[in-house]
Order: C-alpha cells, then structure tokens, then sequence
C-alpha cells in the first residue's frame, strides 16, 4: 500500500528467498549477516543452499565466484562497506574480471547505519563499484521497488551490486516490473530537473510538492539503476528544463551526481547542482538528524533546489 | 601405475618444461622459477589425475584446476597445449599484444582456464565456492589449486581455509608449491609460515608432505587422498625453484627470468637430452 512504511532487509530476504525456493541454483552466502539480510526463514527452509562463513567478507565473494561458475546464483548480502570496500579487489577480480553471475547486497547504506559511525556509513559504493567493468548498480526507491528489482537482479545474467537501507521506508509506487537501466519519471516539469536514486526519493517527491506550490515545476526522475545511466531520459529532461539537480546518500563526488555531471558535459552541457554528503566522515546520530544536518531532507533539499534556481 | 607409465609422465613433464622455453624464446621474459618448480604437479594433475577432455573443457562433470599462484601460468599454458587444448602455435604469442596467453591466466582468452587468478590469496577461496557448487550438483567433481608459499601471508588464504574445513570441503585439495623462495629472498625470511602443514592442519584438513618435484611422490600424494575424509586435503609440495633449468635451480634470480637466446640454447639443449632419455625408456 502506497505511504504503508516496511524495513526494507526484510522485503529484500523474503523477496529472494521466494524466487530461491523455486530455483535451486540460487545460494545464499552469510558472513554472519543472513539472518540480519532477511533470510531467517530460508536457512530453515533450504540449509544445504544456504551457507555461513562468519565475519570474513573477503572470502566469501571469491567463494561466490567459484559457485557461480558451476551454474549457481549466489547472493551474498551483508553490511554495505563490508562487501564493497572491504573485499574490492576480490569484487573487481573475481566477479568484474571473471563475469560472474554473482549478486552482492549491502544493506544499512549510505549512513542508515546513523550512529554507529564512519565505518559503518557506505558513501564510497556507488563510486567505487562503478569503476569495474561490467557491474550494474542499483538502489531501489522504496519496498516495492525492492521486491521488483530483487526479481530483475536475479533474472540478470551478470554481476550485479543493490544497496538497500536500514530504516523502515515508505512505499511510493505500485510495484511494477524492473527494467534494469531504465529511470522512472515520477513527475513532469519544465522548470528543472531532479535526478533521485534510493531512499532519498521520499524526500525529494515532498521536496517537489513543496517546489511546485511555490511555482516551481520539477521533472523528477527516480533513478533506481545507478550504473548503466539512463542516459536518454536525463539528457531530453535536461534539454528540456536546462537545469539539473542531483540526489543521492553518497559522497558529493564520485556517484550518481558525478556520473550525471559528465553525461551532461559531453552531450549537453546544462548546469548540475549535487546534492550529497560532502567529501569527509560523515558524522554519527540519528538518521533523519544526520540528513538534515547535510541538507538531504524534504526542506534542504527544497532550499537548496530554489537557491539553485536563483 | 608401471614404471612405464611413470616414464610417460616424466617425459610430458620434460616436454612442458619445454613448452615454457618456446613462450620464452617469443619474450625472452617471464616466471620461469615458479613454473618449473610446479610442473611435476601440474602435469600429475592434467596427465594422470584429473577427469577432463580437452575436446570438451565446458564439461559439467570436469575436475577443475585453479592456478592461485597466477604468475607460474606458464606452467599451465605448457600443460594445456601439450593436452591438446590449444594449438602450440599459440605458445609463441607470449608477450605480444593481444596474445591468449597473457602474464597471468584469462579464462575469457583460453579453454581449460577456470579462473583469472594473479593478485595472490584469491584461488583457495575460488576454488572452494567450486568445490560447494560441485558438492552441491553431485557431479562427483574435484578442485585442485596450486599456490605460492609467498601467497600464504595473504589474510584470505586463511578465511577460505577455515571455511574449507568447516564446511568440510573434502573434494577440494591445495597443493602448496613449497619452493621456498620469493622475490625478497627466503619465504621462512621475509614472512614465516611454517609449519605450513601444521598451519592447515590446525584449520582441520587432510595434510602431507611430499617431494613435489618426484613424480613418483605427487601421483601417490593424488592417490592417497581420503575419499570420504569429510575435509579438504593440503599437500605441502616441497620443490626447487626453476627445477629443470641446471643453472638456475634453488636460486631466486630465476623467479623472473629476463633470458638471452644462448641461456636459452643450453636450457633446451638440455631439456631436450632428458626427454630423450624418457623418450627412449618409454619406447623401449
């Protein structure tokens, strides 16, 4: 139901464990971390595909890529900076350099895991992942985009990294198939445009209510694929607004705000305003506190949009 | 195994080693020293031990080998074209642009390679997801790595060895390729790891120790493995680095080998007087 709110590792585990129940190739791996991913049930229900390594992350995505060159489809889901930065060069070698139909989940991202401080925070992901070749990133806005993303990672031939959050978020959209690399326009405008990716769109869609009550009319579009870009869509609303907001629980640079900046800069330059956590460790608190204190809640990001609009 | 057969395999150990003189005739570089130090196990491995069918390397049912010590590669592009994988001709593009034989193993440029290994402490963990997923198929399947002892101070060698034994991986066997040497100097110098046996033991596998450059040794090694040993099985291999090479045995100059045509004349020359010997015996 549209604004019901859910915990988003929890529609993410069940999501997957109800494909895998129907589909014995797919293994999930734990590093101390599968019943905190949502599978519970499916260690119960399958035992012998699902696997527990304890706390050695680095391991565990070179065992995935062995699995997944034997027809398994391993899905491997842990804290997000734990299975992205920790284990890069098994992520880059293993799974990028090798293809391998390997699924890599970090939850608690970006800094849902509020006060338990910087290593905990994930505000490098999209950047880092991003630079191997052949990865696919997503981030899906809400639990029904979770559960339709779930579906199309595991029906991807091909590495793939999701990051879900932590914190119970609500649902914006009827679920509705998930075409990988395909943005989603949430609503038209022409005054400018706001590119959203991962929970943040909540935000933004109050943010644009706000903005259109003051006369500001934003084409917002949600972009749950990170990497590959939907480059058509951003590049025909940026023709069509000439101005081009970013949104995204990640380092201001490096992400999806870098990323739009340079499709922009080679076939159509438009001003770009990237609204993310600044270039530092992300201080520790309550999540809703730590957004507002870097501008990524409904009324930052409201402000910094009519600032930008001048 | 007849004493003949015994024979054979010396001879095709004798012939890759020469396999790995005619990719360094197109370099005239490369890691010589791992390579031949491994080669009584590799060929052990692809000539008598492992089920596989060079006509069919996609074969569900194949045992897999993994090279974690990605750099002695020269040791199993040898194995491969000598079992028909690849044409030879190929060995002769080593160090070219765009050749299928590369510094460290592509599995997207060659058949009969598994994983793309190099960076060091990443096999041991490829080949046990390997294990599981044969484990997991009941193809009946088993996975051979080789490592370094130099990769061994690589951390995730240590995860993936835990995890073997807890999971009680036994279709999985690592051979350690004990030559004792590494760029810095002597391994038990720069970074100790022995007893490198008591080290796996300790994790819960299988363990030997055997003279990995006697033939005899490594295919009694590969016969001996426990069947039902509900663990994974290390076989400390202790070898010379560059065994086969006269003058640059046990020495670490040979590690990498930057090679002139007249040392490589004398390597053949001499390679080709064993396998002569072998040819003959075998023959005879």
């Amino acid at each position: 139901m549209i604004g019901n709110k859910e915990d988003p590792r929890k529609v993410f585990g069940k999501a997957v464990s109800e494909i895998a129940l129907g589909d014995d190739r797919i293994v999930i791996l734990s590093a101390d971390s599968g019943k905190s991913s949502g599978f519970g049930d499916f260690m119960k229900a399958a035992p012998e595909r699902y696997f527990e390594f304890g706390i050695m992350e680095q391991a565990v995505v070179g065992v995935a890529s062995g699995l997944a060159t034997t027809g398994k489809i391993p899905v491997f889901c842990a804290i997000a900076p734990f299975v992205t930065a920790r284990p890069y060069e098994m992520f880059r070698n293993d799974l990028g350099y090798m293809g391998q139909n390997v699924k890599i989940v970090g939850r608690n991202g970006g800094i849902t895991y509020s006060d338990l401080g910087a290593t905990h925070h994930s505000l490098d992901d999209f950047g880092i992942i991003s630079m191997i070749p052949g990865v696919t990133i997503l981030a899906p806005q809400d639990p029904n985009e979770i559960r339709s993303a779930v579906k199309a990672m595991l029906a991807h031939q091909g590495p793939v990294y999701m990051r879900i959050g932590n914190a119970a978020i609500p649902n914006l959209f009827e679920e509705s198939p998930f075409v990988i690399g395909e943005g989603r326009q949430i609503t038209s405008g022409e005054d400018v445009t706001i590119l959203s990716t991962g929970t943040l769109t909540a935000s933004v869609l109050k943010a644009a209510q706000r903005l259109e009550a003051a006369g500001i009319h934003a084409d917002v579009i949600g972009l749950p694929t990170v990497w590959p870009l939907d480059e058509e869509k951003i590049v025909a609303s940026a023709r069509k607004t000439g101005k081009v907001v970013t949104v995204e629980e990640h380092y201001v640079h490096g992400g999806l705000g870098s990323f739009v900046a340079t499709l922009l800069a080679e076939r159509c330059p438009t001003p770009v305003c990237r609204l993310a956590i600044p270039h530092l460790y992300a201080t520790s608190g309550p999540y809703d506190q730590i957004l507002k204190k870097y501008g990524l809640d409904a009324e930052g990001i409201f402000q910094s949009v009519k600032q930008f609009l001048g | 195994m007849t004493e003949k057969e015994m024979t054979r395999l010396k001879l095709q150990a004798t012939q890759c080693r020469l396999n790995v003189l005619r990719m360094l005739r197109a370099s005239h570089h490369g890691h010589i020293g791992g390579a031949f130090s491994a080669m009584d196990i590799v060929t052990a491995l692809y000539f008598y031990k492992m089920r596989l069918d060079p006509k069919r390397p996609d074969m569900e049912n194949r045992d897999r080998f993994v090279l974690s010590a990605g750099h002695k590669c020269l040791c199993q592009y040898s194995a491969l074209a000598e079992r028909g994988y690849f044409p030879k001709e190929i060995l002769d593009t080593y160090g070219s642009l765009d050749s299928k034989i590369p510094g460290h193993p592509d599995m997207h440029k060659l058949p009969g390679i598994e994983a793309n290994t190099g960076a060091l402490g990443h096999g041991l963990s490829i080949a046990l997801g390997m294990a599981l997923g044969q484990r997991l198929s009941r193809t009946g399947a088993n996975v051979y790595v080789v490592m370094g002892d130099g990769e061994l101070a690589e951390g995730s060698n240590w995860e993936a060895a835990a995890a073997a034994a807890h999971h009680k991986v036994e279709n999985l066997v690592a051979f350690i390729d004990f030559n004792g040497l590494q760029i810095s100097g002597r391994v038990q110098d720069v970074m100790d790891f022995t007893p490198i046996a008591g080290h796996f033991k300790a994790f819960g596998w299988n363990t030997m120790e055997i003279n990995g450059n006697c033939m005899e040794e490594v295919v009694q090694a590969l016969d001996s493995i426990p069947a039902d040993a509900s663990r994974p099985t290390a076989i400390v291999a202790h070898t010379i680095k560059a065994k086969g090479l006269s003058f640059g045995e046990g020495d670490v100059a040979y590690h990498f080998w930057n090679t002139t045509d007249e040392l490589m004349d004398r390597a053949e020359q001499e390679l080709q007087a064993l396998a002569e010997q072998y040819r003959k015996a075998v023959e005879a």
